[in-house]
């Protein structure tokens, strides 16, 4: 059943480009469709067709769209990731979208929406946002009384800070699942400092359910960045889980990320983080340099040692990734990635992964890649995975 | 001795390795803009004809073999002079610029007149690297106050996000830019628009996901993406280190059910148990799983949502083996009788 779902979005994908090629004719239109396949990723033969596009064809409309087929290890067998009608003033004064979308709405999480977002903003840089409509729900999970509403008020205070709080209630089967206050704040007062924090505060639980603030500064090839995170998983959770009735443990991160532009073609960023969850207290480290093997960067070797010491599964792990480019239309990659867990319980004392990858650009607007992934895992001695991809593109680059 | 024979050999290495470090120039050959200029005394224009009365809407203005020949008239080679002179991909900068930029030099020239140098800085420096960054352009045009009034770039882009380029002198999305790009982007999503689309962003947040970008990209390794390389083996001891941070993007109603069923890590489904030894036992022995879910409850219920949650209050109540699941202080708006998952327990209730 699988085969002839996978086989008949590979026929649909192909009778699509076909007669796209010949319709595509104009500027302001992108197109791009990939169909992917994995034998078995995770698990199970995927064959995915993904359709995207976008226009711009007007000042005061834009219209994009998202969309895959095919067969999902999670998701069923098709879905509209977005599609969604912008209509707004030329000078951006004011803004509608409706339709499918993502609603990032100042320091609320991310909302997969069906519905409306409308925004006026006013030339003393004060802005107001409002929408509303229903949750998305993977393989129409839906409920008969889903939804979402909130707003957001911003003010910008002259040309480098802004300040917005935001509010959010989302109902499941008419239960009240999140009902939370935010609010955000960026600035950055000279050229080389940027500030940013959010908190998000959990109305129902009451208490803060996530913050952070992170301070950058940019000194020439440095730039040091310091941050900390507060995340409350109980309150992450809807609130008609039995599981947020759990209580508040927070777990708390304080660390820095450096990233130094060593030699023209050699980047460093080595990250350290002190992490505490639940009275756990650990140190979590990384470094990785990216040497750039030309002055585009069109290939590149990457190597990283990582060191997860906080938690309750500690480990450390290794990875190593190049791209190389060996002819104008043809480029090479391969990836490799050691993980050696510290307490194995049985899953294997080293988990390697490594892949082979090869890209083609036969001609203009067609892309081709095939790949090998082969890996020892916790759940399997050896698995190995063949992957391809076709591609078309039109209207970018 | 040995401090300076280290040193030394520091030395030999760098020096080994200065070309592929982007020290030494690379062996193609830049156009030597600066030996024209200063010991030539060409000026811009003799080999750019027409180039100061250039609009957006004219070619390239680049010099082709007839016009080298002019003064090189004894050329080492028959072939055409930018087969080998001048880097192919300063060419394709200079077109793509054409191609998305709003630019006329005729305007420029008639504030510069004639300074060319005064933007085209690489001139100078021998490089070939002449192409304005556009941190020169930000040198004169207040480009925020453009954004800050119409939100868009407009004003000399023509199609930002058909560019498809990133900034490299401003908005550069540098250092751990994975963890760091949400707290950047809750107050600048009109900063965010500019470049990137809707689906840009559900390529990772979207429900219903079937693939991340980093996957469908599988022939890019050095692509940033959240779940690089084997994380499915090491997705349980990530998802451990930082409660709550997958709730964030996955649901808590089936996502990680879904992939255990069919990886037959699932009880319910006849497989093996995801848990330790040590998880669970009524009769004094380890109770591994209370910890556990003090520490991320999220984890619990991505896997024993719905019905399973019956299983919870089997012996978590009042009066049950578990008591009373509630921590000393807790409270909730949430109306104990009426409202999910209060019932469960409390319908019934005085």
């Amino acid at each position: 059943m699988r085969r002839v779902v996978v086989g008949s979005s590979v026929a649909s994908a192909i009778a699509t480009l076909l007669a796209l090629e010949g319709i595509a004719s104009s500027d302001p239109y992108r197109l791009r469709i990939d169909a992917i396949g994995y034998t078995q990723a995770p698990q199970s033969p995927v064959g995915l067709v993904v359709l995207q596009g976008d226009d711009k064809a007007n000042q005061w409309v834009d219209a994009e769209a998202l969309t895959w087929m095919g067969n999902s290890s999670f998701n069923g067998n098709a879905d509209v990731l977005t599609a969604l009608v912008r209509l707004h003033d030329p000078r951006n004064y004011g803004e509608l979208r409706l339709g499918r979308q993502i609603l990032t709405v100042g320091a609320l999480r991310p909302l997969h929406l069906d519905g409306a977002d409308a925004r006026l903003r006013a030339p003393t840089g004060t802005s107001f946002e409002a929408f509303g409509g229903v949750p998305v729900q993977p393989q129409f999970g839906y409920h008969a009384w889903d939804w979402a509403t909130g707003a957001r008020a911003a003010q910008s205070i002259g040309r480098d800070t802004s300040l917005g709080f935001s509010y959010l209630q989302q109902r499941s089967d008419g239960q009240l699942a999140y009902d939370e206050a935010g609010f955000d704040f960026a600035s950055s007062p000279v050229p080389v400092f940027d500030l940013a924090a959010h908190g998000v505060y959990d109305l129902i639980d009451p208490g803060l359910a996530e913050a952070g603030i992170s301070v950058a500064g940019r000194f020439g090839e440095l730039r040091p960045e310091i941050y900390a995170t507060q995340r409350s998983p109980s309150r992450l959770i809807p609130a008609t889980s039995l599981f947020s009735a759990l209580g508040d443990t927070p777990a708390e991160v304080v660390g820095t990320a450096v990233k130094w532009r060593m030699f023209p073609r050699l980047d460093l960023l080595p990250t350290l983080a002190v992490r505490d969850t639940a009275g756990d207290v650990g140190l979590d480290a990384t470094v990785k340099a990216t040497l750039r093997l030309d002055d585009r960067g069109g290939g590149a070797l990457s190597v990283e040692g990582r060191r997860q010491g906080s938690g309750p599964d500690r480990w450390s792990g290794a990875r190593v990734a190049v791209r190389v480019p060996v002819a104008a239309r043809v480029g090479c990659s391969t990836e490799l990635e050691l993980v050696a867990p510290d307490d194995p319980r049985g899953r294997g004392s080293l988990w390697p992964w490594g892949l082979v990858a090869i890209r083609w650009v036969p001609v203009e607007h067609w892309e081709v890649a095939a790949a090998m992934e082969a890996a020892s895992t916790p759940t399997a001695t050896r698995e190995v995975n063949g992957l391809a991809r076709i591609g078309w593109s039109w209207g970018a680059r | 001795m040995k401090r300076a024979s280290l040193l030394l050999l520091f030395a030999v290495l760098l020096g080994a390795c200065a070309q592929i470090l982007g020290i030494k120039p690379p062996e193609s050959r830049p156009f030597p803009h600066r030996v024209h200029v200063t010991k030539g005394a060409v000026t811009c224009v003799q080999c750019h004809v027409g180039i100061m009365n250039a609009t957006d809407a004219d070619g390239m203005h680049m010099p082709d073999t007839a016009k080298c020949v002019s003064c090189h008239a004894k050329p080492h080679d028959s072939r055409e002079c930018s087969g080998c002179h001048g880097l192919q991909y300063v060419r394709e900068g200079v077109e793509q610029d054409l191609d998305h930029l709003k630019f006329s030099h005729a305007t420029h020239d008639k504030r510069l007149k004639g300074n060319c140098a005064y933007c085209h800085r690489g001139v100078t420096e021998d490089s070939d690297h002449v192409r304005p960054p556009m941190g020169i352009c930000l040198s004169c045009h207040e480009h925020q106050d453009d954004f800050a009034e119409a939100r868009t770039c407009d004003r000399c882009h023509k199609d930002l996000r058909g560019e498809e380029v990133r900034p490299e002198s401003h908005v550069a999305h540098d250092g751990d830019w994975l963890r760091e790009h949400g707290n950047r982007a809750y107050s600048a999503r009109d900063l965010c628009s500019t470049c990137h689309t809707d689906r840009y962003c559900a390529g990772c947040h979207g429900i219903t996901v079937p693939a991340l970008p980093e996957t469908m990209a599988f022939d890019d390794p050095l692509r940033a993406g959240v779940h690089r390389a084997g994380y499915v083996s090491r997705h349980s001891l990530e998802a451990r280190t930082q409660p709550g941070l997958c709730t964030t993007c996955h649901d808590t109603g089936g996502f990680c059910g879904s992939c255990h069923q069919r990886m037959g890590v699932d009880v319910s489904s006849g497989g093996a148990s995801p848990h330790p030894p040590g998880w669970l036992s009524v009769s004094g022995g380890r109770n591994d799983h209370g910890p556990a879910a003090w520490r991320d409850p999220s984890v619990c219920a991505s896997c024993h949502s719905g019905a399973g949650e019956q299983l919870c209050v089997s012996c978590h109540r009042v009066g049950g083996v578990g008591g009373n699941p509630h921590p000393a202080g807790w409270s909730s708006k949430l109306r104990p009788t009426i409202d999910q998952p209060c019932r469960l327990c409390h319908q019934g209730a005085p």
